[in-house]
């Protein structure tokens, strides 16, 4: 027991044993080499130890590289994003991802969310304006599969990401995704209404945009 | 000409299987996500690594991987003579490609998909090993950019004459038209990433110079590692931890 409190105070450097995979699972800033089921590290920083819940059927703890510089989050598919909309057309509007779930990103990405990705009922029906408007803070999820190209859809049965997507696809097709916060013609930020209305506190103008559903 | 005296010592004063005195400092570039400034004896390299961030080109986005890129300039000031045009030319653009290849076999490209990581290179005074340099200043910039590794990637030179292994050789003796054996290797995992030669050794002379060149590599990969764990001390010093 003493020994392993010596060894959570270390430091580490990419490429340093961690333990055996028998004994410690890998956890952020390590990894497990399949050839000799060793942990390593991979990132530069202290080592740490997080003990498993009771509950858990894997009883092996977890070790992790807790480094001092994190590089900058990377969208994945399924995770919740921030953006901010830049333009809004007839059938998509494009959006500025800048954080990515409570981290914001260094550089910023590029997203867009489709008219038949807005809502979850009626998607063909959806107007672009009347649910987006430039300069709005969206939550919005990354799509699973990016699937730029149409044509290939038709001849394919199984949806395979293709490597010619010019953006993250959006989607705010749930309830708690969507507008979080806009601001009104006046200059006013508003206060929702509805989950199709905004209201400015300045003039008292109703907007419509697709909000999101905050709180519990 | 004699490039190892009588008594055992190279044109520097140095013992054949001696390097020259190495010196890392992290952070030189604030604006990048990572940097580093490495010396080995008189060559000096800086690296700067952006990323990962969005894919500039769309064309060369990678679904389930981040894609490397690499630039290796020379400096104009770099050599004796000033170079009138140090970027795009072939040997330029070879090293970019030796430095990416090598890089890639250990950064964790898997964790950061759709996204770029930019690694530029530059040689501030080359003195003969810039390949090297370059790879070890590179390792550390990634390492300070807090990009996930496999291991470290250290690199040495080593070379052969007047029938001697000679370890880490400066511009004279490189260009001294003896073998030039550049190696990479991962030190903890024991992989080499990068084997280097130009002109011919025999098959048992090439296997102790590749052998020294690895010693030179493992001892460039202790001092990383000594700086690393130095900065990373600093730094917690300095946010009170």
């Amino acid at each position: 027991m003493k020994e392993e409190e010596e060894i959570e105070i270390e430091m580490v450097t990419p490429g340093e044993v961690l333990g055996k995979g028998s004994e410690v699972k890998a956890g952020k800033g390590a990894y497990l080499s399949p050839d000799n089921n060793t942990v390593f590290a991979s990132l530069t920083g202290r080592r740490s130890l997080v003990h498993p819940s009771p509950h858990s059927p894997d009883q092996r703890p977890t070790v992790e590289v807790i480094g001092h510089k994190a590089h900058g989050p990377v969208p994945e598919p399924g995770c919740v994003v921030i953006a901010r909309v830049t333009k809004v057309m007839a059938r998509m509007a494009s959006a500025d991802i800048m954080c990515v779930g409570s981290k914001s990103v260094r550089e910023k990405f590029s997203g867009v969310i489709r008219q038949q990705d807005v809502r979850a009922t009626e998607i063909d029906k959806v107007d672009m304006h009347s649910s987006f408007r430039p300069g709005d803070i969206v939550k919005a999820s990354v799509v699973q599969c990016n699937n730029a190209n149409p044509r290939h859809v038709t001849r394919l049965y199984l949806l395979i990401s293709l490597g010619d997507a010019r953006a993250y696809y959006l989607s705010t097709a749930q309830n708690e995704l969507g507008v979080v916060s806009a601001e009104s013609m006046a200059g006013g930020t508003m206060v929702p209404v509805s989950w199709t209305e905004m209201q400015c506190p300045l003039t008292g103008q109703i907007e419509q945009r697709k909000v999101a559903k905050v709180g519990a | 000409m004699e490039y190892v005296s009588p008594e055992g010592l190279r044109l520097d004063g140095r013992r054949p299987m001696e390097m020259r005195q190495l010196r890392a400092e992290l952070g030189a570039v604030s604006r990048a996500d990572g940097s580093a400034v490495f010396e080995m004896g008189n060559t000096k390299v800086i690296a700067a690594v952006y990323g990962p961030r969005e894919v500039q080109n769309r064309s060369q986005q990678i679904n389930d991987k981040a894609l490397i890129r690499c630039e290796y300039t020379m400096a104009n000031f770099s050599t004796g003579d000033r170079l009138r045009r140090p970027k795009g030319d072939r040997r330029s653009t070879e090293i970019s490609l030796v430095i990416r290849q090598t890089m890639e076999a250990c950064i964790m490209t898997h964790l950061m998909p759709r996204s770029q990581i930019d690694i530029f290179v530059q040689v501030l005074q080359a003195d003969g090993g810039t390949r090297s340099a370059c790879i070890n200043a590179a390792t550390l910039a990634l390492a300070d950019a807090g990009i996930p590794m496999c291991d470290l990637v250290t690199s040495c030179s080593a070379g052969y004459l007047n029938s001697t292994p000679l370890l880490d050789l400066n511009y004279v003796e490189d260009s001294a038209g003896g073998p030039d054996v550049t190696v990479g290797i991962l030190p903890k995992l024991d992989k080499v990433t990068l084997l280097q030669m130009d002109a011919k050794l025999p098959m048992d002379i090439f296997e102790n110079v590749m052998q020294l060149a690895t010693e030179g590599c493992k001892a460039v990969a202790n001092y990383i590692r000594e700086v690393l764990l130095e900065n990373t001390k600093q730094l917690e010093n300095r946010r009170g931890v």
